[in-house]
C-alpha cells in the first residue's frame, strides 16, 4: 500500500520523519483527512489531535497551531507547539482550562485578556482531547 | 627594595583577574554549545516558513499585501539595532555600533528611527534621540515565544504607515571565532523568486489573503528569533575568543613579572649576604 511521508518541523529541530497510512489534522475550516495521492494543498492548523494511523495503529499528538502543505505524497507541518501523548501534563491542561474559563467568564469580551484565555483554552482542550 | 611587596600584590590580583577571565570563558564556551544548536536545529524551520511563503507568492501574482510591497515608499526607515546586553565580549557590540553610526551619518537626508535589542545599543543610542523603543535582557532566554514583544512593536510601527522599510543589523554567526556583521531588510519581506522550483497549483483553505497575512507575520516572528539565536551565538563566541585572549595575556604577565619579582629577591639575598659578610670581616680585623 502507499504510504505518506510526513515531517513536522518545529522551532527545536525535526518532531516526526516517517512514513504512515493517512493522516487526520484539524484544519482551520475543520478537520480532514490525507490519504495518499492527496490534491496540492495548503491550509492552516487550529488547536487540535494530530493523528497518524499506520497498519492500523494510530498515534496522537496535541497540535496548537501551523500550518500544512500536502505536496504529491509529502506532507510538511509546520508548527511552534506539538506534544505527544506522553508529553502532555493531563492534570496541568485541566488546571489552565479551568483557569482560563474563569477568566473568559470574569472579562469583558474583545480585549486582549479575552482572546489570550481563548487561545489557551483551545490548547488546554486540544491537549485533554489528544489523551481522552 | 620596599616594592618587592608591590610586585607580589601586583602578581596576585592578576592571578584572581586570571581566574575570573578562565571562568567567564568556561561559561561562554558551555553557552555558545547550547545556542549554537539551537541556531543550527531551527534553521529547517525557519527555511520552511520562508518556502511555504514563496509557494503561496507564487499563486498571489498581484503581491499587493502591505508586508509584501510597501505602501508608503517615502516613509521613514526603521533600524533594528540588535547588540548583548553585556559587555567583556570584543568588538561584538562595538561594531554594531560603529556601523550604526556610520550608517546613519551616510544616511543623513533620510528619515529614520531606531529599535534597539539589548542594553548596550540603548546605553549607546539613548542620547541621539532617535530610539523610539528598546528592549533589554530578552537575548538570554531562546524561547520562540520571548521574542513576540518585539515582533508585536516592529509590525505595529510598520503597518502604521509611516515606515517605508525595517532594516536590522546584527551580528551573525560564523564559526567560533568569527562573527559577520550582517544589515538585512526585514520589512517588506524581500522575494525569493529565484529559486527554479516546479509550479504546483495549490489549494488554498481559508483564502489567500488570511493566509498570506499569517504567514508574514509567522515570517518575521522566525527570522527575528532566528536572528536573536544568531546574535547569541555570535555574543557567546565572542566572549569565549575575547576572554581566552584575556586569560593567555594575564598568564603572559604573570610570567613576566614572576621573573622580575625572583630577579629582584635574589638581588635583595645577595645584597644581605654581602652586608653580613662585610660585617663579620670588620669584626674580625
Amino acid at each position: 500500500m502507499k504510504k505518506i511521508h510526513i515531517e513536522l518541523i518545529m522551532p527545536e529541530g525535526k518532531k516526526i520523519d516517517e512514513m504512515v497510512d493517512s493522516i487526520n489534522v484539524p484544519g482551520v475550516d475543520g478537520d480532514f483527512e490525507i490519504l495518499p495521492d492527496h490534491t496540492p494543498f495548503i491550509t492552516k492548523i487550529r488547536p487540535g489531535t494530530l493523528c497518524l494511523n499506520t497498519n492500523n495503529k494510530t498515534t496522537k499528538y496535541a497540535i496548537h497551531d501551523g500550518f500544512i502543505t500536502v505536496d504529491k505524497d509529502k506532507v510538511i507541518i509546520i508548527s511552534e507547539i506539538a506534544e505527544s501523548e506522553k508529553e502532555i501534563d493531563l492534570n496541568r491542561a485541566k488546571l489552565s482550562k479551568e483557569r482560563a474559563e474563569k477568566r473568559i467568564f470574569n472579562s469583558k469580551d474583545e480585549d486582549i485578556d479575552y482572546r489570550r484565555a481563548e487561545v489557551s483554552l483551545h490548547k488546554a482542550v486540544a491537549r485533554i482531547n489528544t489523551i481522552g | 627594595m620596599a616594592n618587592l611587596r608591590d610586585l607580589r600584590t601586583r602578581i596576585d590580583s592578576i592571578k584572581n583577574t586570571k581566574q575570573i577571565t578562565n571562568a567567564m570563558k568556561m561559561v561562554a564556551a558551555a553557552k555558545l554549545r547550547k545556542s549554537q544548536d539551537l541556531c543550527i536545529n531551527s534553521r529547517p524551520y525557519a527555511d520552511y516558513v520562508e518556502r511555504v511563503l514563496f509557494l503561496l507568492q507564487q499563486k498571489n501574482n498581484t503581491k499587493t499585501h502591505p508586508m509584501l510591497n510597501t505602501p508608503n515608499p517615502n516613509g521613514k526607515i526603521l533600524l533594528v539595532v540588535v547588540t548583548g546586553d553585556r559587555g567583556l565580549c570584543g568588538s561584538f557590540n562595538s561594531s554594531i555600533i560603529r556601523y550604526t553610526n556610520q550608517y546613519m551619518k551616510d544616511n543623513n537626508d533620510k528619515v529614520y528611527d531606531l529599535l534597539c535589542i539589548g542594553r548596550k545599543a540603548y546605553d549607546a543610542f539613548k542620547r541621539s534621540g532617535k530610539v523610539v523603543q528598546h528592549f533589554t535582557n530578552i537575548s538570554e532566554n531562546t524561547d520562540i515565544d520571548n521574542i513576540y514583544p518585539v515582533k508585536n512593536a516592529v509590525l505595529t510601527m510598520y503597518s502604521s504607515g509611516e515606515y517605508s522599510k525595517v532594516e536590522i543589523v546584527y551580528n551573525e554567526f560564523k564559526s567560533a571565532i568569527q562573527q559577520e556583521l550582517q544589515c538585512k531588510q526585514l520589512l517588506p519581506i524581500a522575494s525569493t523568486e529565484s529559486e527554479s522550483e516546479h509550479y504546483v497549483d495549490f489549494l488554498y483553505e481559508p483564502d489567500e489573503e488570511t493566509l498570506i497575512e499569517e504567514l508574514c507575520t509567522k515570517y518575521i516572528n522566525v527570522e527575528l528569533w532566528h536572528i536573536m539565536l544568531e546574535s547569541n551565538a555570535a555574543e557567546q563566541a565572542a566572549r569565549m575568543t575575547a576572554m581566552d585572549n584575556a586569560t593567555n595575556n594575564a598568564t603572559e604577565l604573570i610570567d613576566q613579572l614572576s621573573l622580575l619579582y625572583n630577579r629582584m629577591r635574589q638581588a635583595q639575598i645577595t645584597t644581605e649576604i654581602i652586608e653580613v659578610a662585610s660585617g663579620a670581616e670588620a669584626i674580625q680585623q
